[in-house]
């Protein structure tokens, strides 16, 4: 039975895979990595003796904390045999904060920093056998039209002049990309597109980060959106777990909304405004340091939609949504976006 | 802490060795150690809520408000029943469940056009109101009669041949292109969804560039209209949906007044995409749309400097500035020809076959270029 050291387990999607491996029978042990304290979500997961879930605070971007936790006595006891890294996405997670603080780990963002550890801690550890990686599929490089399929192998967008929030999925993808073909470890890459978890919220989305609130987009463009269920997001890594393949992967749902539709539904309404605002306000973040404002008013995501080809998802993982993205009216009237079981 | 018998180190009892205690870490502390928790954190944390104030003792969130419990979500018009991946399709006329509205736009749009705006609100799937290339049907509903008036006063559009599109399945509309606005196009699209049963939406490949401009992109994604990639042709045809498209590409609209109803060379992805998937090629004529805006002289070079695939000079343009790209009130005429059933004779495997596929562009092209002639 397969122990799972989770990453990121306080922030919403890394909580979501907890949460889905404690209920799998499958999954002998979870061990939760996180910046913050125990989300509350966590009190009867961390019950029961021995309790099936530890949590653990660690910052994953520096070398010591890392090195403790991979050599302490619990977690080589327990033989961690897959590792699911879920690189920070909320808006108040771990790299939120060290980003307002407009730090760098060693001259990298904080996202590359940590994945570069947990790969090297992970490939370290004798025991550990499989590493599961969240990724962006923001990462492709996108061309005009209202809907570009992309599949595992399309291009990914090299531009120098990527948004930094951007840039650091392409290199935390990247650098798991890479290990792939490792021959001790096989190494799973999930590209995800926009993440949207019931009650209105959403992750992942570079132009919709952070809290709730106007955006901005181009006047005359209202690019189409993939999105994905946070439950099958949570399901494709369980998939994964017990897989035994290894590779890139895309996982999606059915649904694609318009970035106007999405925005107004998880209470971030987008502003039509022309491009010389747009300018100055990716002017302002680079000014203020703020990679996430500046990822919010620049880059081809703005202007060109998406679709995901999960089709080899399907194939080797078995992957399919089993949940859809809608509209729900919540029980005070207000009409947000939800998601139910199909 | 048991006590322990004190070591000796070679026999002389010079230093006591403490065992190391706690867990064995090679490297700092234990992670786990230092966040260790109570055994049963939900029980400690319980009882410290408890406490004599504390009203209830399932009340984990202590607040003076008493704050009304979270509504439950509740879903708008779900269907729980999960649908069968397969063709799109639209129900029949008389199977469409029809409710009468009363907007104001409802009012200029007689019922029967109305049943088929609702049918083809079938083509999206699921709960989320478009689909992946961002067709809407509420969109297209409010453009609806916009078009329909243009299609029934302004172009007093005339059509025959419609038994040739079949009812279901994967097909091509292939159809000479004209004009410097694709009207040609629109009303192609409005002939189709107002003479089939089920009513069946062509969607319309569009030129690469069309995806850059602003709104204009929005407002083609919206109706159902497509940016002509290879896996959006392959995508759209796999699904079952009808395709058009105007195989002369950007040279359709560049012809001058005297090439007009001379079709252009033909692009052949479209032949190559109905090999693959198995869909008939419907030769379509359109009479009218190189009357539309008769093109003088094209300046060529000053549309290549600017990125537009046509600087045209024609009787109003530019004289009358952008209202100068106005249709004239021409009457258009569309005849659909036999399916061309390439794939039950060549199958997919001639897809690559470069000169096959090109032969049989040009056999399509002929037949456009007889239909033109024919009902010219």
């Amino acid at each position: 039975m397969p122990a799972v050291l989770v990453t990121h387990a306080d922030e919403p999607l890394g909580r979501r895979i907890v949460k889905t491996l404690f209920h799998d029978e499958r999954i002998e042990r979870v061990f939760a990595l996180g910046a913050g304290a125990a989300p509350r979500s966590f009190d009867r997961f961390l019950a029961g003796s021995p309790p099936r879930v530890a949590y653990a605070r660690v910052d994953l971007a520096k070398h010591r904390p890392m090195a403790d936790l991979f050599h302490s006595a619990r977690l080589r006891e327990a033989e961690i045999d897959t590792v699911v890294h879920v690189p920070s996405h909320g808006p108040s997670g771990a790299l939120a904060s060290r980003q307002r603080a407009g730090s760098l780990v060693s001259g990298v963002s904080s996202r590359t920093a940590e994945a570069r550890l947990v790969l090297q801690h992970s490939l370290d550890a004798r025991s550990v056998t499989s590493l599961i990686v969240i990724g962006s599929a923001f990462v492709y490089r996108l061309a005009p039209g209202n809907a570009n399929r992309l599949c595992e192998t399309s291009e990914l967008d090299l531009d120098p002049n990527v948004p930094a929030e951007i840039r650091s999925w392409i290199d935390c993808d990247m650098v798991f990309h890479a290990e792939v073909g490792n021959h001790r470890a096989r190494v799973v890459l999930l590209r995800v597109p926009t993440v949207v978890a019931s009650g209105g919220f959403v992750y992942l989305n570079p132009a919709l980060s952070g809290p709730s609130g106007l955006r901005l987009r181009p006047v005359g463009f209202d690019p189409m959106c993939a999105v994905v269920a946070e439950q099958d997001v949570a399901q494709a890594v369980l998939a994964a777990v017990h897989g035994g393949t290894s590779g890139v992967y895309n996982v999606a749902g059915t649904e694609h909304l318009p970035l106007s539709v999405l925005g107004r539904w998880t209470r971030r309404p987008t502003v039509p405004v022309p491009n010389s605002v747009l300018r100055a306000a990716s002017f302002a973040a680079r000014v203020l340091r703020e990679p996430q404002l500046r990822a919010s008013v620049e880059g081809a995501h703005l202007r060109y939609g998406f679709s995901l080809d999960t089709r080899r998802a399907e194939r080797d993982l078995g992957f399919r949504p089993s949940y859809r993205v809608g509209l729900g009216r919540a029980g005070d009237g207000r009409v947000q976006l939800e998601t139910s079981p199909v | 802490m048991t006590p322990r018998e004190p070591l000796f180190l070679d026999g002389v009892r010079s230093e006591v060795v403490e065992p190391i205690m706690g867990p064995l870490t090679a490297l700092g502390t234990d992670p786990f150690e230092a966040a260790e928790v109570a055994e049963d954190p939900f029980s400690e944390r319980l009882e410290r809520l408890r406490g004599p104030s504390a009203p209830r003792a399932g009340l984990l969130r202590a607040s003076p408000v008493q704050r009304a419990p979270r509504p439950r979500p509740r879903r708008l018009g779900a269907d729980p029943t999960p649908q069968a991946r397969g063709w799109a399709t639209t129900p029949r006329l008389a199977e469409v469940e029809f409710a009468e509205q009363s907007g104001l736009l409802d009012r200029f749009v007689p019922e029967s056009e109305r049943r088929r705006l609702v049918a083809l609100g079938h083509l999206v799937d699921g709960e989320a109101p478009y689909d992946r290339f961002g067709f809407s049907p509420s969109a297209l509903r409010a453009a609806f009669p916009l078009f329909l008036a243009l299609y029934r006063f302004y172009f007093r559009v005339r059509s025959e041949g419609h038994e040739n599109i079949p009812a279901e399945g994967p097909a091509i509309l292939a159809a000479n292109h004209g004009g410097l606005l694709p009207f040609d196009g629109a009303m192609g699209i409005l002939d189709v969804l107002l003479h089939t049963d089920p009513p069946r939406l062509a969607r319309a490949i569009v030129d690469r560039w069309a995806g850059r401009l602003p709104w204009v992109n929005v407002f083609y994604a919206r109706v159902g209209q497509v940016v002509g990639t290879r896996e959006n042709f392959s995508d759209l045809l796999e699904d079952g949906q009808l395709v058009f498209v105007f195989p002369e590409g950007v040279e359709g609209i560049r012809k001058l007044v005297t090439q007009r109803y001379r079709l252009q060379g033909f692009h052949v992805g479209f032949v190559e995409q109905a090999l693959r998937v198995g869909a008939p090629i419907i030769p379509m004529a359109i009479l009218g749309s190189d009357d539309q805006a008769p093109i003088l002289f094209d300046l060529k070079p000053l549309a290549r400097s600017l990125g537009l695939p046509v600087l045209p000079i024609t009787p109003t343009f530019p004289w009358f500035g952008p209202l100068g790209l106005l249709p004239y009130p021409v009457r258009y005429r569309i005849v659909y020809g036999e399916p061309l059933r390439f794939h039950e004779r060549f199958g997919p495997e001639g897809a690559e076959d470069a000169r096959l596929v090109r032969y049989l562009a040009n056999q399509v092209r002929r037949s456009v270029q007889l239909l033109v002639d024919r009902h010219r």
